[in-house]
C-alpha cells in the first residue's frame, strides 16, 4: 500500500522536515479539517463547561455557586463559543473539506493556499476572542474575568453601555466571519469548476450540494453581520450615533441587520447536516434515495427563503404589524421544503434493507429530535404566540432541539460515518451504540422538561427563578450529567480508534459515492490516482447491492 | 486568493489529467492549477461580499433618511460638492487608466502596463489627498466625530437627523478611503509581481482581479457620492443650495 | 491581433465619455429638477453609471455565472431594502418614540 495523507503533505511556505511544521502549514484539505475538527470540539467542551455551571447554579432557585453577573458572562460564553467558533465553522469546515472535494472527484478546494490561510485566520479569531475573558491588573496582581455579559446576540444599546470586553469579543465576530466568508468562497468555487468530468450539478451527492447552498449563505449573508459588528465598534470608539438612541439612533435597526445575517446562519448549520443524513439514509437502507431532485432544490429554496425570514425574531422589539404579518407568513414557507426532505428520507427507508449500525443511529434518532426542534419552530412562527414565548425556555429548548439535536447530532453522525474514511480504522461499534444511547436520553431529558417550563412562563437568561419551576430545572439537571456522560463516553470510543481500531479498507459501509473510492485507506494525498468519468447518479443500489463498480484505473467495470 | 492560481510548485509545468468514459472517450479533468475561470469567479464572488458590505450600511442610511429626510438635505447641502466633484472625475479617469493598463498587458506591452498602472496609483493619492482637504476643512467647521456637534444634548448638537447623517458621512466615506489604500497597496504589489515576471501577458489573473477591484472601488463611490452630496442640491423651490 | 487591441481601446474611451457625460448630467440635474425629485434622480444616474461600469470595465458582459450570482445577490439587496422600508414607513410609534422626536 502506497503512502496516505498522513505521510506527506504540500505545503504553504516552503517544505518543512518536521512533522508538527508540516500539519501547521499544510494545504491538503483533509489534514485543514482534522485540525478545524480538533480546534472546534475544544471549544465545545468548553462551551459545555460553561453550560454546566448554570445548569448547576440553576439547580435550586437563589445565588448557590455564582454571582448574577457571572451567570449572564456564561451565557454569553456558552453563546458566543458555540455559535461563532463552534457551530458556524460547523460541518463545512469539518466535513466540507475532508469529503466535498473527494466527492466529486477533486484533487483539492480550488484554492488551497486560501484555505490553509483561512484556517489560521479561523484560529487568529478565536484567540482574539479568549483575550476578551480576562482583564489583568498587573500592579494589583489581580485577574478579572470581563468576558461580555451581553447574550451572543450583542443587542445595542445595552452593548455600548456595558464595561465588559465588548468589542474585542465584536473584533472576534467580525474576523470569524470572514473565515466562513472565505470557506463558502472557496467552496462555491471548487463545486463550479472541479467537478469530475460528466458530473453534473443533478449528480453531485447531495452532501455536496447541501454544502454549495450552505456556501451561498456564508457568502452573502456573513458580510452583513460582519459591517454591523464594524458599525457597533465604530459606535463605541467614535460615537458615530448610528445604534445609540440618545443621538437618534435605532436600537431595532441593529437587530434588524443582525439577523439579517444571523437567521440564515442557522440555515447554515442545518443545511449541511441535513446532506449528511442525505448520504447516511439511502447507505444504510441500501436503496436509491427518493426524490433526489426535490432534496437537492429543497437545500437551494431553504437557503433562499432562509434569507427572508429574519424578522421572527423581532416580533416584540417594536417592528411594524405590517412587517411582523410578512415575516410570520414567510416564516412558515421554510417549513416546506424542511418537510419535503423529511418525507423523502422515509420514503427512502421504506421496503429498504435498513442496517442500523451507529451513524444510521444517530441519524434516526435526529429525525426524532429535528422534528421536534422543527415543529415548535413553527408554533414560535406565530406573532400571537410569540408574544408570549419569546424569551422564556420554550424558545430555548426549541433552539437547543433543532441546534444540539439537529445539527450537532448530525455532526456526530457524520463523525461516525467517515471515521474509517478518515482514519482507516474502525471503531468498536457497541461501545459507540451506548454512546449513542447515552446521549439520546440524557439529551430529551435535558431539553424536554425546559418546553414545559417555558411554556409557563420561565424566562431566559434568568439566574433565578420562582419555586414553581424547580422540578424541571432539576430534571434537566440530571439530563445533563447523563449527556455530558455520554459526550465523553462517544469521544473516548472514537480516540481510542484512532490508535487501536481494526483496519477496515476503503469501502466498509458499501456506500456507492466516490469519496469510498479510494485506491487506498486512509486515502493517498492527492486523493483518487485517477480521477472516474461520472455517468451514473450518486446513489444507485440494486437488490442491495451498489451497481457502479470501477477497476484500479477508475473506468467502470459494471 | 489571486497568487493561489500559481501552482506551490511552479517549478513543473501542470499537465491535466485525462479520464476516460466507457465508450472509451477522452475528457480532460479542470485541475485546480492555473484555473483562470476559477480564479475570476472567485474574485467576483469575493465582491458580491463588498456589495453585501456597503449595501447593509446603505440601508441603514436609507432608514435614517425616511426617518429624518429634511435633516439630511440640510446636511447634504452643507458638504463642499465641488470636492466631491473633483473627486468623482479623479477616479472616473483612473478607473479608465487601470482598464487600460489591463488591456496592454493582455497584448503584451508590459511597459505600458506599468505606465498605467503608476498613473492609477498616482490619481488614487489625489483622490485621498483631496478628501484630507475636505475632512480638514469640516473638522474646523467643528463637524467631526467626537466634536460637540455631533454629540447629544450639548448647545452645539445638532439634530438627531443630522448627527446620524454626518457619522454615517464619516463612517462610508472613511471605509471607501480604507479601500483605495488597500488598492493602492494591492498595485504596488503587483508591480512587484510584475517585475518578478510572476504576472505576464499570458498569466494575467492578478492584474485582472486588481483591475476588478479597482472598479468596484470606483463602483461604491458611484453610489456614495450623490448620496451625501448631491441629495440636498436642489432646495425647496427647485432652485440650488451651495454649500461652503 | 493590433485591430483588436485599437477596438477595445475605443471602447474605453467611449464609456469614459458616456461616465463623463453623466457626470456633468448628476450636477446640472438639480438645477432642472424640482427638489423633490433630486434623490430618485440621482439614484437614477448613479444606478446608469454603474451598470456601464459593470458591463464594460468589469466585463460583465457574456459571463454567466457570474452575472446570475452578481443578480442574486442584488435581489436580495433589494429584499432587504424592500422590507426594512416597508418596517420605517409604517412606524407606529412616532408619537411616544424618543428617537423620531427627542425631548419635547
Ligand atoms: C451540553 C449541551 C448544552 C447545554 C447543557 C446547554 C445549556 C444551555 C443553557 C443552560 C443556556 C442558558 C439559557 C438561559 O438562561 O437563557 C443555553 C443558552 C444557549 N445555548 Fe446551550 N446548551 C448546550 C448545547 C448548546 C449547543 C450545541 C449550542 C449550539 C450551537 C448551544 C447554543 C446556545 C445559545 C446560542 C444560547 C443562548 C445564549 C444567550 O442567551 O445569549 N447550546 N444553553
Amino acid at each position: 500500500m502506497g503512502k496516505s495523507y498522513f505521510d506527506e503533505t504540500h505545503c504553504a511556505i516552503g517544505h518543512p522536515k518536521s512533522t508538527f511544521m508540516q500539519w501547521m502549514l499544510t494545504v491538503d484539505h483533509k489534514r485543514i479539517g482534522i485540525m478545524y475538527a480538533v480546534v472546534m470540539f475544544t471549544f465545545f467542551f468548553v462551551a459545555v463547561a460553561a453550560a454546566l455551571t448554570m445548569r448547576f447554579e440553576l439547580f435550586s432557585p437563589g445565588q448557590q455557586y455564582i454571582e448574577a453577573q457571572t451567570f449572564n458572562q456564561a451565557f454569553t460564553l456558552h453563546g458566543v463559543i458555540m455559535i461563532f467558533m463552534f457551530i458556524i465553522p460547523g460541518i463545512p469546515a469539518v466535513f466540507g473539506n475532508i469529503v466535498m472535494p473527494l466527492m466529486i472527484g477533486a484533487k483539492d478546494v480550488s484554492f488551497p493556499r486560501l484555505n490553509w490561510f483561512t484556517f489560521w485566520l479561523y484560529i487568529f479569531g478565536c484567540i482574539v476572542a479568549l483575550t476578551s475573558l480576562f482583564n489583568f491588573n498587573i500592579s494589583e496582581g489581580e485577574v478579572l474575568f470581563k468576558f461580555a455579559d451581553t447574550g451572543w446576540t450583542f443587542y445595542a444599546p445595552y452593548s455600548l453601555n456595558t464595561d465588559t470586553n465588548v468589542i474585542t469579543t465584536l473584533v472576534a465576530g467580525f474576523i470569524l466571519g470572514m473565515a466562513s466568508i472565505l470557506t463558502g468562497l472557496n467552496f462555491l468555487v471548487t463545486i463550479h469548476r472541479l467537478r469530475a468530468p460528466g458530473m453534473e450539478f443533478f449528480k453531485m451527492p447531495l452532501f455536496v450540494w447541501g454544502i454549495y447552498a450552505t456556501a451561498w449563505i456564508q457568502l452573502l449573508a456573513t458580510p452583513v453581520v460582519g459591517i454591523t459588528l464594524v458599525l457597533a465598534i465604530l459606535e463605541k470608539y467614535f460615537g458615530i450615533g448610528i445604534f445609540d438612541p440618545s443621538k437618534g439612533g435605532d436600537p431595532v435597526l441593529f437587530q434588524h441587520l443582525f439577523w439579517i445575517y444571523s437567521h440564515p446562519a442557522v440555515y447554515l448549520m442545518i443545511l449541511p447536516a441535513f446532506g449528511i443524513m442525505s448520504e447516511i439514509i439511502p447507505a444504510f437502507s441500501r436503496r436509491e434515495i427518493f426524490g433526489y431532485r426535490t432534496i437537492a432544490l429543497s437545500s437551494a429554496s431553504i437557503a433562499g427563503i432562509g434569507y427572508l425570514v429574519w424578522g421572527h425574531h423581532l416580533y416584540t422589539s417594536g417592528m411594524s404589524d405590517t412587517a411582523k404579518v410578512i415575516f410570520s407568513f414567510l416564516t412558515f414557507f421554510v417549513a416546506i421544503p424542511t418537510g419535503i426532505k423529511f418525507y423523502d428520507w422515509i420514503a427512502t427507508m421504506y421496503k429498504g434493507k435498513i442496517i442500523l449500525a451507529t451513524p444510521m443511529l444517530w441519524a434516526l434518532g435526529t429525525i426524532i429530535t429535528f422534528a421536534v426542534g422543527g415543529l415548535t419552530g413553527v408554533t414560535i412562527a406565530m406573532v400571537g404566540a410569540d408574544i408570549h414565548l419569546q424569551d422564556t425556555y420554550y424558545t430555548i429548548a426549541h433552539f437547543h432541539y433543532a441546534m444540539l439535536g439537529g445539527v450537532v447530532f448530525l455532526l456526530f453522525a457524520g463523525m461516525h460515518y467517515w471515521f474509517p474514511l478518515v482514519f482507516g480504522k474502525m471503531y468498536n461499534e457497541t461501545h459507540a451504540k451506548i454512546a449513542f444511547a447515552l446521549n439520546f436520553i440524557g439529551f430529551n431529558v435535558l431539553w424536554f422538561p425546559m418546553f414545559i417550563a417555558g411554556y409557563m412562563g420561565m424566562p431566559r437568561r434568568y439566574f433565578d427563578y420562582l419555586p414553581e419551576f424547580q422540578i424541571y430545572h432539576q430534571i434537566s439537571f440530571i439530563g445533563a450529567l447523563i449527556f455530558v456522560t455520554g459526550l465523553i463516553y462517544m469521544f473516548t470510543v472514537l480516540i481510542r480508534a484512532t490508535k487501536n481500531g481494526k483496519p477496515c479498507g476503503p469501502n466498509p459501509w458499501n456506500a456507492t459515492t466516490l469519496e469510498w473510492h479510494l485506491p487506498s485507506s486512509p486515502p493517498p494525498l492527492e486523493n483518487h490516482t485517477k480521477v472516474p468519468y461520472v455517468d451514473f447518479r450518486p446513489y444507485e443500489y440494486h437488490h442491495g447491492q451498489p451497481v457502479v463498480k470501477f477497476d484500479e484505473n477508475m473506468r467502470r467495470i459494471d | 486568493m489571486a497568487h493561489d492560481s500559481h501552482d506551490a510548485h511552479d517549478s513543473h509545468v501542470y499537465v491535466p489529467e485525462i479520464a476516460v468514459d466507457r465508450e472509451g472517450k477522452e475528457h480532460v479533468v479542470q485541475g485546480w492549477q492555473g484555473d483562470y475561470e476559477g480564479g475570476k469567479l472567485g474574485f467576483w464572488l469575493f465582491m458580491l461580499t463588498e456589495v453585501m458590505m456597503f449595501g447593509a450600511m446603505f440601508l441603514a442610511l436609507t432608514y435614517y433618511y425616511t426617518l429624518h429626510q429634511q435633516d439630511f438635505l440640510i446636511a447634504s447641502a452643507s458638504l463642499n460638492r465641488w470636492l466631491g466633484g473633483f473627486n468623482t472625475v479623479v477616479l472616473l479617469f483612473s478607473a479608465l487608466t487601470m482598464g487600460l493598463g489591463l488591456l496592454k498587458m493582455r497584448h503584451g506591452d508590459v511597459k505600458g502596463a506599468k505606465l498605467m498602472i503608476w498613473t492609477t496609483i498616482l490619481l488614487a493619492l489625489v483622490f485621498l489627498g483631496v478628501k484630507a482637504v475636505e475632512w480638514t476643512a469640516e473638522y474646523h467647521h467643528g463637524i467631526f466625530l467626537g466634536l460637540d456637534a455631533l454629540q447629544s444634548g450639548n448647545e452645539h448638537s445638532k439634530p438627531f437627523g443630522q448627527i446620524l447623517f454626518f457619522g454615517m458621512y464619516f463612517t462610508m466615506t472613511g471605509l471607501h478611503g480604507f479601500h483605495i489604500i488597500i488598492g493602492i497597496g494591492l498595485m504596488l504589489w503587483l508591480l512587484k509581481r510584475i517585475n518578478a515576471q510572476k504576472v505576464t501577458p499570458d498569466h494575467n489573473i492578478l492584474h485582472f482581479n486588481i483591475a476588478l477591484y479597482w472598479d468596484l472601488v470606483h463602483l461604491i463611490w458611484v453610489f456614495v457620492f450623490p448620496y451625501f452630496y448631491m441629495i440636498g442640491a436642489g432646495d425647496i423651490a427647485g432652485g440650488v443650495v451651495h454649500g461652503h | 491581433m493590433v485591430t483588436s487591441y485599437l477596438i477595445e481601446k475605443v471602447g474605453y474611451y467611449k464609456v469614459l465619455i458616456g461616465l463623463l457625460l453623466l457626470t456633468v448630467v448628476t450636477f446640472s440635474l438639480p438645477e432642472v429638477v424640482v427638489s423633490k425629485y433630486t434623490f430618485s434622480a440621482q439614484m437614477f444616474i448613479a444606478t446608469v453609471k454603474a451598470w456601464l461600469i459593470l458591463m464594460y470595465y468589469m466585463h460583465l458582459k457574456g459571463e454567466k455565472t457570474i452575472g446570475w450570482s452578481v443578480l442574486f445577490s442584488l435581489l436580495i439587496v433589494a429584499f432587504f431594502f424592500s422590507i426594512v422600508m416597508i418596517d420605517v414607513n409604517n412606524f407606529q410609534y412616532t408619537d411616544v418614540s424618543h428617537i423620531t422626536s427627542p425631548t419635547k
